[in-house]
C-alpha cells in the first residue's frame, strides 16, 4: 500500500489538520506501515458476510420523549472563548 | 498511617465500618501517597482540600448510621471522565482548560454512592496508546520499576493503584485500555460488556468499542466498584436495559467453570515466558476442578487489522467535533473560519491522535471506504460469530493479556509495534464482550497477565473465575 503527496493533500483537507512538509515524509512510512498491517484483512473472503457495526444486537433503548432541563446554555457558552449575546463568534466568512 | 493504603476496599469499608480508623485519616494517608510518589505523574489533578472537607463529611454519616455502600472511600478517576466545574483534560493540550458543564454518569453514581474523588488520573491522549506516552501532560511511570511503562492508555489509574495512592480508580477501555495497564501494573482490571456502563460524560474515542470499567487490588475490590457504576442509564442510547448481577455474592458462589482455550493462539506465542506462564495458570485452575476445553476462534488473527481501520475510522467521526470554536483549543492565529479549524486541529492534537484521524479519514474517504471500512465491519462479524459459537461449548475463555510484560519507555518508536500491544484485548472488544485481567505470575521483575473473556453480561462469572484463581495464588499481592 502506496501512499503519495496527493493522498496526504486529501486526508489534511478532509481532517482539517495540517500537514508539515517536514513530516510528510515519516508521516507516509507511519501511514503505509500501518495500512499495509491493516490490508491483511484481504487474505479472507467476506463477500457473503454482513457488515456489522455495533457489537450489540438489541434495538436501542429509547427514553420518552420529555423536555428536560439538565444542561444549561449559558453555562455550555461559557466554555467558548469568542461569543456574544448567545452566538458564537468565528472569524469572517463572507468578505 | 502509611498501612491503610494497602488495605484492599473490602477492609477498608470494614475499617471504615467498625471505627477502625476514619474517612479523614483514609483519605490523608493515600494524599500522603500522591504527594510522596508525585514523580510517578500518576495525576493530572488532585482535590485535596475538597476531599479532605468530603471525607470529614463521610465521617459524621458514618457516625450517624448513614452509611453508603462506598461511604468515605477515596477513589480516582482517570482524567476521560467529566466532572462538573471541573478540568477534564483526556491527556490532550485540546482540553487543556476545559471545564466540564456537567457530570458523567460513572462519577456520579459513586459520588451518591458516597466516595470520594481524589483527582483525575493521567492517561493517553484521548485514550489512544498503549504505553502511556502520548499524553499531553507527560508519561506516566510503572511504580514497579519507572525504566518501564505502566501501560495505556489507563496507565495513570493501573499505576496509582499499584502505588496505593487510591483504594480503586474508573478507566476506559476501547482496545484493551484497562486491561493491558492492568497486566503492566500487576493489578486487576475489568472491562465490562458493552452497555454495562453508560458512557455518558465520558469522552469518546471510537463509540462502538469504548466501555469504562475498574482497576483495582484484586477480584473482590473490582466485583463491588464494578457493581456500583454499572447498570441502565437513559442518558446513553446504548445502555444496557437488563438487571445488574450481584457481583459481590457471585464472586464466592460454587460455579461451574467450562474455561475455553483458543489452542492454536495459545501455540503460535512466541514469548516463551508468556506462553509457559500461561498454561502454568490454567494448570491452577484445572488441579482446582475447572473442565478445560479446546476451542477455536479462526479469525481472531484479523482482530488486529479490523479493530485497525474500525477505532481510527470512529476516532475520526467523534474527534471531528473539536473545531475551534465550542470548546476545547482555540488557535490565536486564523484570519478565516478554515484557519480557525485548521490552526486549532493542527495546535491542539498530538501526533498519535493525528495518525489515527488520518488513517480513520483515509479508510473512509471516497475510493476506500468499500475495501477498508466495510471489510473490518464484516470480519467484525466473523469475530463476533467465533465467540458466540464458542461460548456454546465453554463459560469463559482464557487468553494471556498482552504478548509481554511491560516494555522499557522510550523502547517502542514504531506504530504498527505499538499497536501489536493490543493483540489479545482487542477482540474482546470488536465482540462486545466482558474480559478482566489478572496478575499471574513475574517475570524479570515485572508482572504477566491472564484475562478471563465471559459472553455476554456474565461479569460475575468471570470475577467468580479470578476470585478463585486469586484465591489460589498470591501474584496479585504486593507491597
Amino acid at each position: 500500500m502506496k501512499i503519495n503527496k496527493q493522498d496526504l493533500k486529501n486526508i489534511s483537507l478532509l481532517s482539517k489538520i495540517k500537514i508539515d512538509d517536514d513530516n510528510s515524509a515519516s508521516l507516509i512510512t507511519d501511514l503505509e506501515s500501518i495500512l499495509n498491517m491493516v490490508k491483511k484483512m484481504e487474505k479472507i473472503d467476506t463477500s457473503s458476510v454482513e457488515e456489522l457495526s455495533h457489537p450489540i444486537t438489541t434495538t436501542q433503548t429509547l427514553r420518552e420523549d420529555e423536555l428536560k432541563d439538565e444542561i444549561d446554555r449559558e453555562k455550555l457558552q461559557k466554555l467558548s472563548k469568542e461569543k456574544n449575546s448567545g452566538f458564537y463568534i468565528t472569524p469572517k466568512v463572507i468578505e | 498511617m502509611t498501612e491503610l493504603v494497602k488495605l484492599s476496599l473490602s477492609e477498608q469499608l470494614e475499617g471504615l465500618k467498625t471505627k477502625s480508623f476514619s474517612s479523614k485519616e483514609l483519605t490523608e494517608a493515600f494524599l500522603k501517597e500522591i504527594k510522596s510518589k508525585s514523580s510517578l505523574n500518576t495525576f493530572i489533578s488532585v482535590y485535596e482540600e475538597e476531599a479532605l472537607k468530603n471525607s470529614s463529611i463521610a465521617d459524621k454519616n458514618i457516625s450517624n448510621n448513614r452509611t453508603r455502600i462506598l461511604e468515605g472511600i477515596p477513589i480516582a478517576h482517570k482524567d476521560i471522565f467529566c466532572i462538573e466545574n471541573k478540568k477534564t483534560t483526556c491527556g490532550s493540550k485540546m482540553l487543556e482548560n476545559f471545564i466540564s458543564p456537567y457530570s458523567s454518569e460513572v462519577y456520579s453514581r459513586l459520588n451518591n454512592l458516597g466516595a470520594i474523588t481524589l483527582g483525575k488520573t493521567n492517561m493517553d491522549e484521548f485514550a489512544m496508546g498503549s504505553s502511556n506516552e502520548t499524553s499531553y501532560f507527560g508519561k506516566v511511570f510503572n511504580p514497579i520499576d519507572k525504566k518501564y511503562s505502566p501501560g495505556g492508555s489507563s496507565g495513570g489509574s493501573a499505576a496509582a493503584v499499584r502505588a496505593n495512592q487510591c483504594s480503586f480508580a474508573t478507566g476506559t477501555d476501547t482496545g484493551g485500555s484497562i486491561r493491558q495497564p492492568a497486566s503492566f501494573c500487576g493489578v486487576t482490571g475489568i472491562k465490562p460488556t458493552y452497555g454495562r456502563v453508560s458512557r455518558w460524560g465520558m469522552i469518546a474515542f471510537a463509540s462502538s468499542l469504548d466501555q469504562g470499567g475498574i482497576l483495582a487490588k484484586n477480584a473482590k475490590d473490582a466485583a463491588l466498584a464494578l457493581h456500583c457504576i454499572s447498570g441502565f442509564d437513559e442518558k446513553d442510547s446504548t445502555s444496557l436495559n437488563e438487571p445488574v448481577g450481584d457481583y459481590i455474592n457471585e464472586i464466592n458462589s460454587k460455579e461451574e467453570h467450562v474455561l475455553g482455550i483458543p489452542k492454536i493462539l495459545i501455540d503460535k506465542i512466541s514469548n516463551n515466558s508468556v506462553k509457559e506462564n500461561f498454561n502454568n495458570a490454567i494448570e491452577i485452575l484445572k488441579e482446582d476442578g475447572v473442565k478445560i476445553e479446546e476451542i477455536d476462534l479462526p479469525h481472531i488473527e484479523y482482530s488486529l487489522p479490523a479493530y485497525y481501520v474500525i477505532a481510527p475510522a470512529e476516532c475520526s467521526a467523534n474527534l471531528a467535533r473539536y473545531d475551534g470554536i465550542r470548546f476545547g483549543h482555540r488557535s490565536e492565529h486564523a484570519s478565516s473560519l478554515e484557519e480557525l479549524y485548521f490552526n486549532s486541529r493542527t495546535e491542539g492534537f498530538g501526533k498519535e491522535v493525528k495518525n489515527r484521524i488520518f488513517i480513520g479519514t483515509f479508510c473512509l474517504s471516497a475510493g476506500y471506504f468499500d475495501a477498508f471500512y466495510k471489510k473490518a465491519l464484516r470480519i467484525r462479524r466473523l469475530i463476533k460469530s467465533d465467540f458466540d459459537k464458542a461460548f456454546k461449548k465453554v463459560s469463559s475463555i482464557a487468553m494471556p493479556t498482552c504478548a509481554n510484560t511491560s516494555f522499557e519507555l522510550g523502547s517502542i518508536s514504531s506504530p504498527v509495534e505499538m499497536y501489536e500491544q493490543d493483540v489479545y484485548t482487542i477482540p474482546a472488544n470488536l465482540a462486545g464482550l466482558p474480559a478482566i485481567s489478572i496478575p499471574s505470575g513475574i517475570h524479570n521483575k515485572m508482572p504477566l497477565g491472564i484475562q478471563f473473556l465471559g459472553s455476554y453480561l456474565d461479569e460475575g462469572k468471570i470475577l467468580n473465575l479470578a476470585n478463585k484463581f486469586q484465591n489460589l495464588t498470591d501474584f496479585h499481592e504486593y507491597e
